[in-house]
């Protein structure tokens, strides 16, 4: 059973129709990445997920129906920054937070202090949340997110103000989460990271759905007629290759129409070269995407997603 | 634990250890100490640094030498606060041992001059409002032969009642508890609905521009914010006032003072009690529709100062009109008024402290009213969900009230860009 399905929502604030017939879904033990460019409705899709927003049309079952007051007691919502009261401490500002999410206020001070010194906060509880830095913040979000062990995480942009090293410690915990057997939607417009943990994607382009399926179906749907080689000592003359650039040692060749990576292959074997990689080039996530979604438009929102609806 | 509850303490503990709110609440008493009791000890002290070592006399009891023989007797109530010296010398003796504080200087022609002296060991020690009301009393009670009740009169002459031909409905218009207690008691609901709604409206907006109100909302319905917030407020808003009432009278009690209203100027019981029933439901509705206003604009956007009054306007007609309520208590203006919901607070108050009012009507009012705090309510709580997580909208009376009336989302294409569609 799906932990959540969307059917066809449309939603339309006056005469600007935000999400046009989106459906996705996400499973149990799994990471969804919802992508999309700044102002495509990913965030419009999720408030009206959470109940926030009621949608013109369609339908969203959580859990198997619709949303209720207990439900979200089972779902952490991380907004892209902010979300935490500035002014209180961060312990107390988390322990409140998570007691709102059904825990008491034992169990809240203890996971919450768990938490923090798991996330390197410990040392910060009794600071105020403005007297932190953007990256433990967004640290402190993450807590609150999951404190309450919740059954669906939504996240947004979760790696925008870390480092490298809590960046990787943030994925860790994600991927635990998910075989743990949360469902996960992962919303980011950086590819690189949903390429890394999204087992599905679906991508969101003014409002309607332009892409959705498997990470590798969509890679390989979108690959063109192109190889990775790599070999040892002399590279003999290889014909239909149209253009190679290189990374280091391993060449991307893009091949001419009517030549098969086979024939790539068979030839540089029939040559006698040490073949050490050979592979179909698989576009990176981002290359769909610029793909799919295109350059530049004016009419799209300059701002960022930065969480305004 | 039920989540209105966390939501309401939450919102009580912000409010009161906010550096702010502590400042302004103790701050007045604080202030308000240091105006009526510093200025009285700097009198009773008046050497300065050599108060330690000179006995500090009571400033209540001061001497007078009588030239004139007018002083033949000393009022009971003031008995103890003058002293009878024969001379000038045996005075200034008794204020040099600390006997007496000062003393006054009756001379032989007072009847014809008034001219009056005033003797006290140092200038810094004079005040103005000191106790020289004892002494004026003293000498009008003694130059109209002693009849305490003549003075009085002399005091006071006029107690002007005025009296129309054409019959009243309610008392006659005079001076004093029948006009100042409405006007005290719908003034001081006024105040603290207006100061609860503002920390209301204030909070809410910080909450939406942090975006904690949109996790609050993945926690809990509308009606549980908005319940937990506006009860929260309005206890810290009748904490305050208790606080700074509390204060004034303490303050009032060391310094000497009391506060002894005539019969005629007390609340009956069952006044008071429905002040507190028209001041909950008068909140619920003021403080709902603020809240509105909070979730609409969110704090410092363009109209936002002028907001407040466009929705607090109806509660201050019964102040303006309170000289054609007070006298016809039960006029048809003053009966619609305490019964149209958004004046009833203030214009049912009114009309209760005066006196006369029929028992249903404000039984009837505050039905009425409670219905209408729930209505508001429910709108608000719904205006909530749609409005909450729009950016910073300029406020427009159109558009609030266009939201109240239950459409969504504004519909232009410039308000548009506020929905930030992400």
């Amino acid at each position: 059973m799906d932990a959540v399905e969307v059917k066809r929502i449309v939603k339309s604030f006056g005469s600007t129709r935000a999400v046009q017939d989106v459906s996705f879904g996400v499973r149990n033990g799994e990471i969804l990445g919802l992508l999309g460019p700044n102002g495509a409705g990913k965030t419009t899709c999720i408030r009206v997920l959470l109940d926030i927003f009621k949608p013109d049309q369609g339908s969203v079952s959580v859990f198997g129906g619709p949303m209720t007051e207990a439900k979200k007691d089972r779902i952490g919502y991380m907004p892209e920054e902010r979300g935490l009261y500035q002014d209180l401490a961060l312990q107390r500002c988390l322990v409140y937070l998570a007691t709102l999410k059904g825990l008491s206020a034992s169990e809240a001070r203890q996971r919450v202090g768990q938490y923090l010194q798991q996330f390197d906060l410990a040392a910060h509880r009794d600071k105020k949340v403005k007297e932190l830095s953007k990256g433990m913040q967004q640290k402190a979000q993450l807590i609150n997110t999951i404190a309450h062990w919740p059954d669906l995480i939504i996240i947004d942009e979760p790696f925008a103000a870390l480092d490298p090293v809590n960046t990787q410690m943030v994925k860790d915990l994600m991927l635990d989460l998910k075989r743990d057997g949360r469902a996960i939607i992962l919303c980011t417009h950086q590819m690189h990271h949903a390429e890394e943990l999204c087992d599905r994607i679906v991508l969101i382009d003014r409002g309607r759905v332009v892409l959705e399926g498997a990470l590798d179906e969509i890679r390989r749907q979108y690959a063109g007629n192109a190889v990775l080689v790599r070999v040892t000592g002399a590279l003999p003359e290889v014909g239909g290759v149209l253009q190679e650039t290189r990374h280091n040692h391993t060449r991307h060749w893009t091949l001419a129409e009517g030549t098969s990576p086979q024939d790539v292959l068979k030839h540089l074997v029939s040559s006698g070269a040490v073949v050490e990689q050979f592979e179909i080039a698989l576009p990176s996530l981002e290359e769909v995407f610029i793909k799919v979604v295109g350059g530049p438009d004016p009419g799209r929102s300059p701002g960022g997603e930065a969480g305004d609806a | 634990m039920n989540k209105t509850w966390l939501v309401l303490r939450n919102g009580i503990i912000s409010q009161v250890t906010r550096k702010s709110w502590l400042l302004v609440t103790c701050g007045l008493p604080v202030l308000l100490a240091l105006i009526m009791l510093v200025p009285p000890l700097l009198r009773g002290n008046p050497s300065g640094a050599s108060a330690s070592s000179e006995p500090v006399t009571s400033p209540t009891v001061e001497g007078y030498v009588d030239q004139s023989g007018l002083i033949t007797r000393i009022p009971d109530n003031v008995a103890g606060l003058l002293r009878p010296y024969s001379d000038e010398a045996s005075a200034r003796r008794a204020m040099a041992s600390g006997e007496i504080s000062a003393y006054y200087l009756v001379p032989a022609d007072y009847v014809e001059s008034g001219d009056l002296a005033y003797v006290l060991p140092d200038p810094k020690a004079f005040s103005l409002d000191g106790q020289s009301w004892v002494m004026r009393w003293v000498l009008l009670v003694n130059m109209v032969g002693g009849d305490e009740g003549l003075a009085q009169r002399l005091q006071n002459p006029v107690n002007l009642r005025v009296r129309a031909l054409t019959p009243s409905t309610g008392p006659e218009v005079g001076e004093g508890p029948a006009y100042w207690i409405p006007y005290t008691t719908a003034m001081i609901l006024y105040i603290i609905i207006i100061m609860s709604s503002s920390l209301l409206r204030s909070s809410l907006g910080d909450e939406k521009k942090n975006r904690v109100l949109e996790i609050l909302m993945v926690s809990l319905s509308p009606q549980q914010i908005l319940t937990g917030k506006v009860v929260a407020l309005a206890v810290v808003g009748l904490l305050q006032t208790a606080i700074w009432a509390g204060t004034g009278y303490l303050l009032l009690k060391v310094a000497g003072g009391t506060i002894n209203l005539p019969p005629a100027s007390q609340l009956p019981v069952a006044v008071v009690l429905w002040a507190l029933v028209f001041f909950i439901l008068g909140y619920g509705v003021y403080a709902s529709l603020l809240a509105g206003l909070g979730a609409l604009t969110g704090p410092n956007v363009p109209g936002s100062s002028t907001a407040d009054f466009v929705i607090i306007w109806p509660m201050i007609i019964p102040v303006f009109l309170m000289t054609i309520i007070i006298p016809n208590v039960n006029g048809l203006l003053a009966v619609l008024l305490s019964l149209f919901p958004p004046t009833a607070p203030v214009a049912m108050i009114t009309r209760l402290a005066v006196g006369g009012v029929p028992w249903w009507q404000p039984v009837l009012s505050a039905v009425l009213l409670g219905v209408t705090v729930a209505l508001v309510f429910r709108v608000v709580a719904r205006a909530f969900r749609a409005q909450v997580l729009m950016s910073g909208q300029a406020f427009t009376s159109r558009g609030y009230f266009a939201l109240l009336m239950g459409r969504e989302e504004p519909d232009t294409r410039s308000d548009c860009s506020n929905v930030g569609l992400e």
